[in-house]
Protein backbone atom coordinates (compact mmCIF):
# COMPACT_ATOMS: atom_id res chain seq x y z
CA UNK A 1 0.00 0.00 0.00
CA UNK A 2 2.70 2.12 1.23
CA UNK A 3 4.66 1.40 -1.96
CA UNK A 4 1.85 2.00 -4.33
CA UNK A 5 0.94 5.67 -2.53
CA UNK A 6 4.74 6.20 -3.13
CA UNK A 7 6.45 4.72 -6.39
CA UNK A 8 9.64 4.37 -5.56
CA UNK A 9 9.81 3.85 -1.78
CA UNK A 10 11.68 1.30 -0.18
CA UNK A 11 9.40 0.24 2.93
CA UNK A 12 10.29 -2.39 5.57
CA UNK A 13 7.71 -3.63 8.30
CA UNK A 14 7.95 -5.34 10.93
CA UNK A 15 5.39 -7.26 13.40
CA UNK A 16 6.23 -5.47 16.78
CA UNK A 17 3.88 -8.01 18.59
CA UNK A 18 3.45 -10.80 16.36
CA UNK A 19 -0.45 -10.26 16.29
CA UNK A 20 -0.03 -8.30 12.63
CA UNK A 21 -1.79 -5.15 14.10
CA UNK A 22 0.92 -3.06 15.88
CA UNK A 23 3.92 -2.65 12.71
CA UNK A 24 6.79 -0.88 12.50
CA UNK A 25 7.79 0.37 9.15
CA UNK A 26 11.08 2.25 8.04
CA UNK A 27 10.23 3.61 4.59
CA UNK A 28 12.21 5.57 2.43
CA UNK A 29 10.79 7.58 -0.93
CA UNK A 30 12.43 9.88 -3.03
CA UNK A 31 8.66 12.01 -2.41
CA UNK A 32 10.68 13.02 0.77
CA UNK A 33 12.83 15.00 -0.04
CA UNK A 34 12.84 18.31 1.36
CA UNK A 35 9.63 17.47 3.65
CA UNK A 36 9.80 17.76 7.32
CA UNK A 37 9.37 14.59 9.02
CA UNK A 38 5.80 15.24 9.83
CA UNK A 39 4.55 15.78 6.32
CA UNK A 40 6.86 12.12 5.45
CA UNK A 41 4.79 10.83 8.00
CA UNK A 42 1.30 12.06 7.04
CA UNK A 43 2.21 10.79 3.44
CA UNK A 44 2.91 7.02 4.99
CA UNK A 45 -0.24 7.67 7.25
CA UNK A 46 -2.55 8.96 4.45
CA UNK A 47 -1.10 5.64 2.06
CA UNK A 48 -2.44 3.48 5.01
CA UNK A 49 -5.54 4.81 6.80
CA UNK A 50 -8.00 2.59 5.31
CA UNK A 51 -5.81 -0.29 7.48
CA UNK A 52 -6.36 2.21 10.48
CA UNK A 53 -10.17 2.73 9.64
CA UNK A 54 -10.64 -1.12 9.21
CA UNK A 55 -9.47 -1.56 12.32
CA UNK A 56 -6.42 -4.12 10.58
CA UNK A 57 -3.80 -1.61 12.17
CA UNK A 58 -4.11 -0.78 15.75
CA UNK A 59 -0.39 1.13 15.84
CA UNK A 60 2.52 2.07 13.38
CA UNK A 61 5.78 3.05 14.69
CA UNK A 62 7.12 4.77 11.50
CA UNK A 63 11.08 6.01 10.43
CA UNK A 64 10.80 7.88 7.13
CA UNK A 65 14.06 9.44 5.19
CA UNK A 66 14.38 10.64 1.77
CA UNK A 67 15.90 8.30 -0.38
CA UNK B 1 19.50 15.85 37.37
CA UNK B 2 16.93 18.68 38.56
CA UNK B 3 13.76 16.49 38.00
CA UNK B 4 11.24 18.58 35.38
CA UNK B 5 8.27 19.14 36.66
CA UNK B 6 4.95 18.48 34.58
CA UNK B 7 1.39 20.08 35.31
CA UNK B 8 -1.51 17.81 34.35
CA UNK B 9 -4.85 19.40 33.49
CA UNK B 10 -7.61 18.09 36.37
CA UNK B 11 -10.40 15.91 34.74
CA UNK B 12 -12.85 18.23 35.71
CA UNK B 13 -11.75 20.51 33.33
CA UNK B 14 -11.25 17.69 30.44
CA UNK B 15 -15.03 17.15 31.06
CA UNK B 16 -16.10 20.61 30.78
CA UNK B 17 -14.29 20.16 27.05
CA UNK B 18 -16.04 16.74 26.32
CA UNK B 19 -19.11 18.93 26.59
CA UNK B 20 -18.36 21.49 24.09
CA UNK B 21 -19.26 22.08 20.68
CA UNK B 22 -16.52 21.71 18.08
CA UNK B 23 -15.81 24.97 17.88
CA UNK B 24 -15.57 25.69 21.61
CA UNK B 25 -13.30 22.80 21.73
CA UNK B 26 -11.19 23.88 18.84
CA UNK B 27 -10.88 27.70 20.68
CA UNK B 28 -9.83 26.59 23.56
CA UNK B 29 -7.10 23.63 22.12
CA UNK B 30 -6.28 26.86 20.57
CA UNK B 31 -5.78 28.49 23.93
CA UNK B 32 -4.13 25.60 25.54
CA UNK B 33 -1.29 25.27 22.85
CA UNK B 34 -0.99 29.38 23.23
CA UNK B 35 -0.73 29.21 26.72
CA UNK B 36 1.58 26.44 27.29
CA UNK B 37 5.47 26.60 25.27
CA UNK B 38 5.85 22.85 25.79
CA UNK B 39 2.15 20.99 25.42
CA UNK B 40 1.76 17.44 25.56
CA UNK B 41 -1.60 15.89 24.28
CA UNK B 42 -1.28 12.14 25.32
CA UNK B 43 -3.28 9.01 26.86
CA UNK B 44 -3.63 8.78 30.29
CA UNK B 45 -1.70 10.97 32.53
CA UNK B 46 2.18 11.30 32.93
CA UNK B 47 2.18 9.30 36.28
CA UNK B 48 -0.10 6.96 34.64
CA UNK B 49 0.11 6.73 31.03
CA UNK B 50 -2.70 4.30 29.26
CA UNK B 51 -0.33 4.14 26.04
CA UNK B 52 2.85 2.81 25.21
CA UNK B 53 3.58 5.69 22.52
CA UNK B 54 2.37 8.60 25.24
CA UNK B 55 4.58 6.61 27.61
CA UNK B 56 7.52 7.00 25.47
CA UNK B 57 6.85 10.54 25.50
CA UNK B 58 6.90 11.28 29.11
CA UNK B 59 10.35 9.28 29.58
CA UNK B 60 11.92 11.90 27.00
CA UNK B 61 10.55 14.95 28.68
CA UNK B 62 11.10 13.49 32.38
CA UNK B 63 14.47 12.89 31.41
CA UNK B 64 14.58 16.91 30.45
CA UNK B 65 14.97 19.74 32.60
CA UNK B 66 11.79 20.57 31.14
CA UNK B 67 7.91 21.54 32.37
CA UNK B 68 5.45 20.65 30.57
CA UNK B 69 1.50 20.40 30.85
CA UNK B 70 0.09 17.27 30.08
CA UNK B 71 -3.73 16.41 28.72
CA UNK B 72 -5.43 13.53 28.83
CA UNK B 73 -7.13 12.98 25.54
CA UNK B 74 -9.12 9.88 26.35
CA UNK B 75 -12.35 11.61 27.64
CA UNK B 76 -12.90 13.34 24.90
CA UNK B 77 -10.77 11.05 22.35
CA UNK B 78 -13.13 11.52 18.90
CA UNK B 79 -13.72 14.91 19.01
CA UNK B 80 -9.79 15.92 20.25
CA UNK B 81 -8.73 14.11 17.17
CA UNK B 82 -11.01 15.70 14.76
CA UNK B 83 -9.87 18.93 16.24
CA UNK B 84 -6.59 18.17 15.96
CA UNK B 85 -6.55 17.31 12.35
CA UNK B 86 -8.25 20.54 11.78
CA UNK B 87 -5.39 22.62 13.74
CA UNK B 88 -2.44 20.02 12.70
CA UNK B 89 -3.71 17.81 10.04
CA UNK B 90 -2.58 14.79 13.07
CA UNK B 91 -4.70 12.16 13.89
CA UNK B 92 -2.98 10.22 16.52
CA UNK B 93 -1.77 10.93 20.22
CA UNK B 94 0.25 11.30 21.84
CA UNK B 95 1.32 15.09 20.08
CA UNK B 96 3.76 17.31 21.36
CA UNK B 97 3.56 21.10 20.75
CA UNK B 98 6.22 23.28 21.45
CA UNK B 99 6.26 27.02 21.18
CA UNK B 100 2.44 26.55 19.59
CA UNK B 101 4.03 24.23 16.74
CA UNK B 102 3.40 20.42 16.44
CA UNK B 103 6.54 19.02 16.76
CA UNK B 104 5.13 15.11 16.40
CA UNK B 105 4.32 12.35 17.40
CA UNK B 106 6.03 9.32 19.51
CA UNK B 107 8.05 8.26 16.24
CA UNK B 108 9.64 11.76 15.75
CA UNK B 109 10.07 12.97 19.27
CA UNK B 110 12.11 10.24 20.24
CA UNK B 111 14.32 10.65 16.87
CA UNK B 112 15.11 14.48 17.91
CA UNK B 113 15.93 12.86 21.01
CA UNK B 114 18.22 11.40 19.65
CA UNK B 115 20.15 13.51 17.34
CA UNK B 116 19.60 16.69 19.85
CA UNK B 117 16.77 18.56 18.22
CA UNK B 118 14.36 18.26 20.64
CA UNK B 119 16.73 19.86 23.42
CA UNK B 120 17.16 22.49 20.85
CA UNK B 121 13.67 23.16 20.65
CA UNK B 122 13.03 22.89 23.90
CA UNK B 123 15.84 25.39 24.83
CA UNK B 124 17.64 22.92 27.20
CA UNK B 125 21.27 20.84 27.46
CA UNK B 126 20.84 17.65 25.89
CA UNK B 127 21.12 14.93 29.11
CA UNK B 128 23.72 13.21 29.03
CA UNK B 129 22.63 10.19 29.45
CA UNK B 130 21.44 10.67 25.85
CA UNK B 131 24.65 11.07 24.61
CA UNK B 132 26.08 8.06 26.17
CA UNK B 133 23.07 5.51 25.28
CA UNK B 134 24.23 4.58 21.81
CA UNK B 135 27.52 4.07 22.39
CA UNK B 136 26.38 1.07 25.29
CA UNK B 137 26.25 -1.64 22.84
CA UNK B 138 30.04 -1.23 21.59
CA UNK B 139 31.07 -1.84 25.60
CA UNK B 140 29.32 -5.59 25.75
CA UNK B 141 32.63 -7.75 26.30
CA UNK B 142 33.85 -9.18 23.10
CA UNK B 143 32.83 -12.92 21.87
CA UNK B 144 35.28 -15.67 23.26
CA UNK B 145 35.80 -18.34 20.96
CA UNK B 146 36.40 -21.61 23.35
Amino acid sequence: MIEAALPGAKVEVADETGTGDHLRATVSAPQFEGLSRLDQHRLVKAAVKERFDDGAIHALSLKTAPS
Amino acid sequence: MVCSAHQSFPAAAISTIDGMADAELKQKVEELIAANPVLLFMKGVPEAPRCGFSMRVVQVLDSMDVEYGAIDVLPALQPLREVTTEISDWQTFPQLYVKGELLGGADIVEEMFDSGELAEALGVEQPEAAVAAPAAPAQSPPLRIE
